[in-house]
């Protein structure tokens, strides 16, 4: 090794725990870290020049019932206390894992002991002809929801492009600003992956009776242009649509593109194993970027919400920090809660039934109230309600832990949030 | 009880009111009393003079003499000058603390009015039982006179307190003669014995008080380590303590002779001895009829002297010897009664000091005045022509006085 | 890491009435609506209850999962709080909470969850049952533990012995401007007082006789009041030196209304000389001189209720207390200590002796807890002016079979010495509850 070499590795920042990303998986990563190590040196990447936040908070953001000041999930007394150093608005450009140097876009070098990827994800642009001409909104970062929200008062007509969370909080709080909204989804109904057809006909109804929201699934956006009015898209099979503002909605994907060549095994995401470890030794990744286990079979997949990312983060700062209570992750289950227009809804599990599965659906469309419950061998596979009361983390609880519940089937089919309630007290007990 | 006595001057009182009045002249923090005969009326003139504000102490009406004397111990560890009194079961009923002061070198002061022990049931006078306690390392003195107990109570303190001694006082004085007897006697001024006696510095060496922590008595001793020696310097020190004592009270009679002109003999007192062919030895409140007898057979001629022994305890011996030695025979009279060896306890205590001094003299041991019996001129008179016969040194029979109905 | 109170839940306690949520609905809804209470009773369908309510966990879920910052735990209460003004309605604090204890209340159209009232639980005054309790446990931890430990460390208790963990936290939380008075027993046996010229503690201490402790602090106590200063005077008494031959000093301390912490460690015997019985021993034990033979079982006698005798004295402050109920006696201790500044505080501890009991040294605190759920031990405190109030009261008691079983003392116990005890537990607890019904 050169002298030179030497010199530059000796003055090289070096931290025991280097972690990628401020968002949740990130936090719930250095909490756990600290909880067990008080000591090693830990420092925190994100790539916004802002405290850390949530893009969950950010909808609420652009309708206003957030302040843009008050979204900080952190603040630097946390980081002093925490003995951690944050480093804002910078992102890791390069991992070198032999020397387990990552270097950040200031062109800064830092040396880890063990380096945790929680990058997260970024917004998904579909590739449509015209597309890169046309102005468009995402929803990504707290900067998108205050451009968005400035946009607000002077949109009449939006076009959500989407029908994800994103998009229809997105579309809500357009509707209710004043704007006329349509919503464009490829798939054949709105929410696909949390709610069954039944369901998501259900909250399509309410934006369409009380936002006056048009809804078109099962479309594809054939070509984007800038007209007169506003963006133009064409659709496949329909006349086109014209909105003075145009919100992308179409997903999320893993930011993973700055690991080529670091020998860290990717998917769509970053493939981890039941502690978040990646296939580098040294290196987790936990959160949106992040790939893991399904709950129900195994296979790798991306879970890009809240819990999971919070879960994630966990077990990898736990590992990190050798917490010797770690239990590995018990795999991805689906589930998210969402309001709309007044209305809750619930979704936990899979909306898949396997063969032979025991399926249990009380509609009332009427009352836009709806619960299906799937058993699987007396288990709970999955829960699904709009406007009927349910505690989604004890379901979460019934889910993972393979609860039987065959001793009071028809006491939980009856009454499933009394059943699990009861269930969990004696559990905890 | 009588009326409460003038600040100053002269008044007519009894042995207990005299030790009352010494007590409040000592300026004692606190008292705890439990009565018994012949003591109470003691401490019922100290709670007087507390209820009336003349003795501003702590006044405890404990449930016993053990507790009396607990309190006590715990007062003096807190800082205080302290006081109590008792009497013949009351004593033995406080053994357990009492044998435990002296280690603690508590400079507690306490009045034994003395009385019999049981049994028979008696509630009459006699030494028997101060004499019981006489070997637990108290210091005791035996007072002659109602003056002498009040001067020696106040000159108690100074002794007990002083910091070579640090060691508890016994003022005995007669159940039923001091106790009850009534004589005039000369009260000190108040600053008299504020001087005297400075304010009270008692636990300098051992406290139970949060600014100077430590542990008071933690079990000392084992049959290896640094206990046994530590036990054995403690034990040496009570020695030390005692040998002190006797300094202590010589020096405090003088200075008390010298601030009030009342100079009472510290250890023993010589009487007609100068010239005195044989002796008699005596032990409290009997001193005045023994004198009595001695001047009456000076007027007939015969050559005899008395000594009188104020300290007991510690056994002022080298005094004892001095002022027997080369005075022919002697007689002890005791008012108690020593079951090991069927004497006297004065007695066997003057042939100890005696020992060794050649030629032996003739010695005889009397014991008269149990419960209350009365000890007469013509007793002591009997005794002295008993004595004036005594050739050879014995051993002979004790002389039991009050024997016949 | 500082610790919390917190409401416990008692099941075997909860009838299912339902009172705790009706007084959290007036309490925080000013409705009536059992069902939007922050506290869901639940019959779990086969008669017994279970409860929905935040546990104001020590690493929260609910919080990390909250997008918008609007909850945090609150490091000095422990309480989870929710901040309205940041809250976004998103629900997906419900995801993180495996119990029920934050949810939607549809009424209010936002998240609720408990706040334990401030420190006055609505539901924990309202359930008459001693279902739901709130534990001040914690500030035992916090305040007490801030506190110095006032002994030297390394004291020579007996395995399992509960004695030294007595005795540590009462000096703490008494502190150091203390006389400490220890007689002749397991206190001054494990080292507290010291030996040879050394100290066992860090306030003054002595080493009273068996017989007069009572009476040495009260001339202690009795100076600094003269002087003016705040000492607080205490003893830490084995039971045989206070109801047998320290009687007499104790009674009169009492009666004279002495101002002291008199505390009794009651191990039912002379354990630190080698078990021999006390008047506290109970009935049919066996003790080294009340031995187990052809001719006798154990002791013949029941015990002297010690602690009965002292209410008798109308002392200031009387009450037992069992080192398995560490918060109850925590609250007795700070009751007694404020007693003994204007008389005289008796505070009688039963402390199971796993020496002298004949058991497993890892048992004790369950002996200690089997003593109380079985009547064997009555926990009540009193006061010249409240009179006698039972401050944890057993209504359907365990057998005391149980209790007897699991102690070697009693192994040689015959059916009739069991019925024996028995009949004087009832008899016991009724004295108790009839002293408790006189009027102060």
């Amino acid at each position: 090794m050169l002298k030179s070499e030497i010199t530059q590795i000796m003055v090289m920042e070096r931290t025991d725990y280097l972690i990628a990303g401020a968002s949740h998986a990130a936090l719930a990563a250095m909490h756990a870290i600290r909880l067990v190590d008080a000591d090693g040196s830990l420092t925190v990447v994100g790539r916004d020049r802002k405290l850390p936040y949530s893009p969950t908070a950010l909808p609420y953001v652009v309708s206003g019932r957030s302040d843009s000041n008050l979204v900080f999930l952190r603040d630097d007394a946390y980081f002093a206390l925490a003995r951690t150093s944050y480093r804002c608005g910078h992102a890791l450009v390069r991992v070198e894992p032999a020397n387990r140097i990552a270097e950040l876009d200031d062109g800064s070098r830092l040396q880890f002991g063990k380096l945790l990827l929680a990058t997260g994800a970024r917004p998904v642009i579909p590739s449509i002809p015209g597309f890169e001409a046309v102005p468009y909104h995402v929803l990504r970062t707290l900067d998108d929801a205050l451009r968005l929200r400035a946009e607000l008062p002077r949109t009449r007509h939006a076009i959500v492009l989407g029908a994800g969370l994103i998009g229809m909080h997105a579309a809500e709080n357009l509707s209710k600003s004043g704007a006329r909204v349509t919503i464009i989804e490829l798939q054949g109904q709105v929410l696909p992956g949390y709610f069954d057809a039944e369901a998501a006909a259900i909250i399509a109804g309410a934006f369409e009776r009380d936002g006056h929201v048009t809804i078109h699934t099962d479309t594809r956006v054939i070509a984007a242009e800038a007209g007169p009015q506003g963006v133009v898209l064409r659709l496949q099979g329909g006349p086109p649509v014209t909105g003075d503002l145009l919100l992308v909605g179409a997903g999320v994907a893993p930011v993973v593109d700055f690991l080529s060549g670091s020998g860290i095994r990717c998917d769509r995401g970053i493939l981890v194993d039941a502690s978040m470890r990646t296939s580098v030794e040294g290196i987790w990744a936990a959160g949106d970027v992040a790939q893991a286990a399904s709950f129900y079979d195994a296979r790798p997949v991306l879970n890009g919400i809240l819990p999971n990312a919070v879960e994630q983060g966990r077990i990898a700062g736990m590992d990190m920090a050798g917490d010797r209570t770690l239990q590995g992750y018990r795999g991805a289950v689906p589930l998210n809660t969402y309001s709309y227009f007044g209305r809750h809804a619930v979704s936990v599990g899979s909306a898949t039934a396997p063969p032979g599965a025991e399926i249990i659906v009380r509609s009332d469309a009427d009352a836009e109230r709806y619960l299906k419950i799937i058993l699987d061998e007396g288990r709970l596979h999955g829960i699904f309600a709009i406007n009927t009361p349910l505690d989604a983390g004890v379901m979460w609880q019934l889910v993972r832990r393979r609860t039987d519940l065959t001793p009071l089937r028809d006491r939980f089919l009856a009454q499933p949030r009394e059943a699990g309630r009861a269930l969990m007290s004696r559990l905890w007990r | 009880m009588s009326a409460a006595a003038p600040e100053r001057g002269f008044l007519v009182c009894d042995g207990n009111e005299a030790a009352a009045l010494a007590v409040a002249l000592a300026r004692v923090d606190m008292v705890a009393v439990y009565p018994i005969t012949p003591q109470s009326s003691l401490v019922e003139y100290l709670a007087k003079f507390v209820a009336d504000g003349r003795l501003q102490a702590e006044l405890v009406d404990a449930e016993g003499e053990h507790s009396v004397l607990s309190v006590l111990q715990g007062a003096a560890l807190a800082g205080a000058r302290t006081f109590t009194a008792t009497s013949g079961p009351g004593l033995a009923f406080m053994f357990e603390p009492y044998l435990r002061t002296p280690g603690m070198r508590l400079p507690i002061v306490m009045s034994i009015v003395t009385r019999d022990t049981l049994t028979p049931q008696s509630v009459w006078g006699g030494h028997q039982d101060a004499m019981s306690v006489r070997e637990t390392g108290w210091v005791q003195m035996y007072c002659e006179t109602v003056q002498e107990v009040l001067d020696t109570v106040i000159m108690a303190y100074r002794v007990a307190e002083r910091h070579d001694v640090m060691l508890p006082v016994n003022v005995c004085h007669d159940g039923n003669y001091l106790s009850y007897g009534t004589a005039r006697v000369e009260l000190p001024d108040q600053d008299v014995v504020d001087t005297f006696l400075g304010a009270p510095d008692v636990n300098w060496h051992a406290a139970l008080d949060p600014e100077r922590p430590m542990a008071v008595d933690p079990l000392t001793g084992g049959a290896g380590g640094a206990g046994p020696a530590l036990f054995v310097r403690y034990r040496r020190g009570q020695c030390a303590g005692m040998r002190h004592a006797l300094d202590a009270i010589r020096e405090a009679h003088e200075e008390w002779g010298r601030l009030t002109g009342r100079y009472h003999a510290p250890l023993i007192e010589r009487y007609r001895m100068d010239d005195a062919e044989y002796s008699i030895v005596t032990l409290g409140s009997m001193t005045g009829a023994a004198k009595d007898a001695v001047d009456g057979a000076r007027e007939r001629g015969r050559r005899v002297g008395l000594v009188k022994v104020k300290t007991f305890r510690p056994f002022p011996a080298v005094a004892v010897a001095e002022a027997l030695r080369g005075h022919g025979a002697f007689g002890v009279v005791d008012r108690s009664v020593d079951f090991a060896w069927s004497c006297g306890p004065l007695y066997r205590e003057v042939l100890t000091a005696l020992h060794g001094i050649t030629p032996a003299a003739p010695s005889q041991s009397f014991i008269g005045g149990l419960s209350g019996a009365d000890l007469t001129v013509e007793q002591f008179e009997s005794v002295i022509e008993t004595v004036r016969h005594l050739r050879d040194p014995g051993p002979r029979d004790t002389v039991w006085l009050n024997a016949q109905e | 890491m500082a610790a919390y109170n917190t409401i416990a839940f008692h099941a075997d306690r909860c009838d299912g009435c339902g009172d705790c949520m009706t007084a959290c609905a007036r309490a925080k809804t000013a409705s009536d609506s059992p069902r939007r209470a922050r506290l869901q009773v639940l019959a779990d369908g086969a008669g017994s209850f279970g409860l929905a309510m935040c546990r104001q966990c020590a690493d929260p879920e609910c919080v990390p999962n909250c997008p918008a910052a609007a909850l945090r735990k609150n490091t000095e209460t422990g309480i989870i709080e929710w901040d309205q003004a940041k809250c976004v309605n998103c629900l997906l604090c419900t995801v993180g909470c495996s119990y029920a204890g934050i949810v939607l209340d549809e009424v209010a159209g936002h998240v609720v969850k408990c706040d334990q009232c401030g420190g006055d639980p609505a539901c924990v005054r309202t359930c008459g049952n001693g279902a739901l309790e709130y534990l001040s446990t914690a500030r035992i931890y916090n305040e007490v533990g801030a506190l110095e430990d006032l002994f030297v460390p390394g004291l020579a208790g007996c395995q399992g012995c509960n004695t030294e963990l007595l005795m540590r936290h009462t000096l703490r939380r008494v502190g150091p401007d203390t006389v400490l008075a220890a007689p002749p027993g397991c206190v001054p046996g494990m080292g507290a007082v010291g030996y040879n010229g050394m100290t066992g503690t860090k306030v003054p201490v002595f080493h009273p006789l068996l017989t007069n402790t009572a009476a040495m602090l009260a001339g202690v106590k009795r100076v600094y009041k003269r002087k003016g200063r705040e000492v607080t005077a205490l003893a830490l008494a084995g039971d045989g030196g206070a109801a047998d031959v320290g009687f007499q000093s104790l009674s009169g301390a009492a009666e004279r209304g002495e101002e002291m912490l008199f505390l009794v460690i009651d191990n039912e015997g002379y354990m630190n000389t080698g078990m021999q019985r006390s008047s506290c021993t109970p009935y049919g034990a066996w003790t080294t001189t009340t031995p187990v033979g052809r001719e006798s079982l154990g002791k013949s006698q029941d015990a002297k209720n010690l602690p009965l005798l002292m209410v008798g004295h109308r002392c200031a402050y009387v009450a037992t207390a069992s080192t398995a109920f560490m918060t109850d006696f925590y609250a007795k201790l700070d009751n007694a200590l404020q007693a003994s500044k204007r008389g005289f505080a008796y505070l009688h501890v039963y402390s199971p002796c796993t020496t002298g009991w004949r058991f497993p040294p890892r048992k004790n605190i369950e002996v200690a807890r089997k003593a109380v759920e079985s009547n064997f031990v009555v926990l009540w405190e009193y006061t010249p002016e409240a009179g006698l109030k039972l401050t944890h009261p057993v209504d359907d008691p365990a057998p005391v079979k149980e209790y007897l079983e699991a102690l070697g003392k009693y192994r040689h116990l015959t059916s009739e010495q069991i019925a024996h005890i028995e009949h004087h537990i009832v008899a016991n607890v009724a004295a108790v509850k009839q002293q408790a019904s006189a009027q102060p």
